[in-house]
């Protein structure tokens, strides 16, 4: 977003008014490898699902969609619950929100080192996020360590 | 594990404080920047992987580029005539079809129509639908899932509806903006007139449920 000092005032005051989970501190894991050695995870807050899946609903979904890596951008929906954003673009091209054709580009170049089989997708704009934290964010987080991951690449809508 | 990410709104990352986080200057539904713009997309990519090499966080940096994107414009900012000259938004949708199994066909059937589950060629019955529905009708369909409440449905119903008027747009004009998509969308067509009373009848709907689901729909 541009900086909110920019946007209307309804607009700073609803983003500034979102509740955030706040913390005082950061967990932090270096890296192990080099980007071009490891083994490369996307997840994403779109609200994106596999065309057969049971869409999110839209009065707090805290669960999650496995999106297999090798499902083509024409098997994948979106059912996110804001109507505040535009939605052309992901219409035109699902990379500009969750970069799958861009990924693996990167591992052609030699860039990164693999992908994993599996990514992960949960709904964003949550007001309470207490499930995500305490049960459905570590499961995910146990099936990327199962598989191996060293990297997660987390992307927004 | 490490993690790198992309962030909307910078100052929801200095409260959260997660490790690494680029903050880019895009609205809502652009995170990589430009649809179709593979080389800008590895740019952005490229500045949040970098982050990994940082030797200790939070690292919250911004991504270099002063690009202000156009804000997106909403249902309410805008008049629909549509009503005043007496179209019909069940011949228009029929008359957008041509172009939208176009769309489908230049992109190897990728759509973002499929949550209603409802076969595009269908979509005259879920015109029907909202008209019964704003007019305090009983209405329903019976395709619809067990699973979903009828408002949880007519909200998937009015996103596969907008997914077919956009892309069947962006084949009648290739090299629209989007800013152009959405005011023809919600000044000129009829279903962006027939959505905005859709949502004003979820409004009034005692049901906080229902109330819920209309901003959704449109605002």
């Amino acid at each position: 977003m541009p900086k909110l000092s920019v946007l209307s005032e309804i607009q700073r005051k609803s983003m500034q008014m979102f509740p955030c989970v706040e913390h005082d501190d950061t967990p932090w894991t270096p890296m192990a490898k080099k980007l071009s050695e490891s083994k490369v995870a996307l997840v994403t807050s779109a609200g994106l699902h596999l065309r057969t899946d049971k869409p999110f609903n839209h009065s707090g979904d805290s669960s999650f969609r496995v999106i297999p890596r090798s499902s083509k951008a024409g098997d994948i929906l979106q059912s996110h619950a804001s109507i505040g954003f535009d939605h052309t673009g992901i219409y035109r091209d699902l990379n500009v929100t969750f970069p799958i054709d861009r990924l693996q580009e990167l591992v052609d170049q030699n860039k990164i080192g693999s992908l994993s089989d599996n990514y992960y997708s949960f709904m964003g704009a949550l007001r309470d996020v207490t499930e995500v934290i305490e049960k459905t964010g570590p499961e995910v987080a146990k099936r990327l360590k199962d598989e191996g991951v060293d990297v997660v690449l987390l992307t927004p809508t | 594990m490490s993690t790198t990410g992309i962030v909307l709104i910078e100052e929801h990352a200095q409260r959260v404080k997660p490790p690494r986080m680029l903050a880019v200057p895009f609205f809502f539904g652009n995170a990589l920047g430009e649809a179709d713009d593979a080389e800008y997309q590895h740019k952005v990519l490229q500045h949040t992987f970098d982050l990994l090499d940082r030797n200790e966080g939070p690292v919250l940096e911004s991504l270099p580029d002063d690009m202000i994107p156009d804000i997106l414009m909403q249902g309410s900012e805008t008049t629909n005539e549509s009503q005043e000259k007496g179209l019909n938004a069940a011949d228009e949708l029929t008359a957008l079809r041509a172009y939208y199994e176009q769309w489908t066909k230049a992109h190897k059937d990728r759509t973002s129509v499929g949550l209603s589950k409802i076969p595009q060629r269908r979509f005259r019955a879920i015109v029907r639908f909202f008209e019964d529905y704003i007019n305090g009708e009983a209405s329903d369909m019976k395709e619809r899932p067990a699973e979903f409440t009828v408002p949880q449905f007519i909200r998937y119903c009015v996103d596969d509806i907008k997914a077919f008027y956009y892309e069947a747009r962006m084949v009648q004009r290739p090299d629209g903006a989007d800013r152009e998509i959405h005011e023809w969308f919600w000044s000129e067509s009829t279903m962006g007139g027939l959505l905005m009373a859709l949502a004003q009848r979820m409004r009034d709907d005692e049901d906080a449920q229902v109330q819920a689901i209309a901003y959704g729909i449109a605002r």
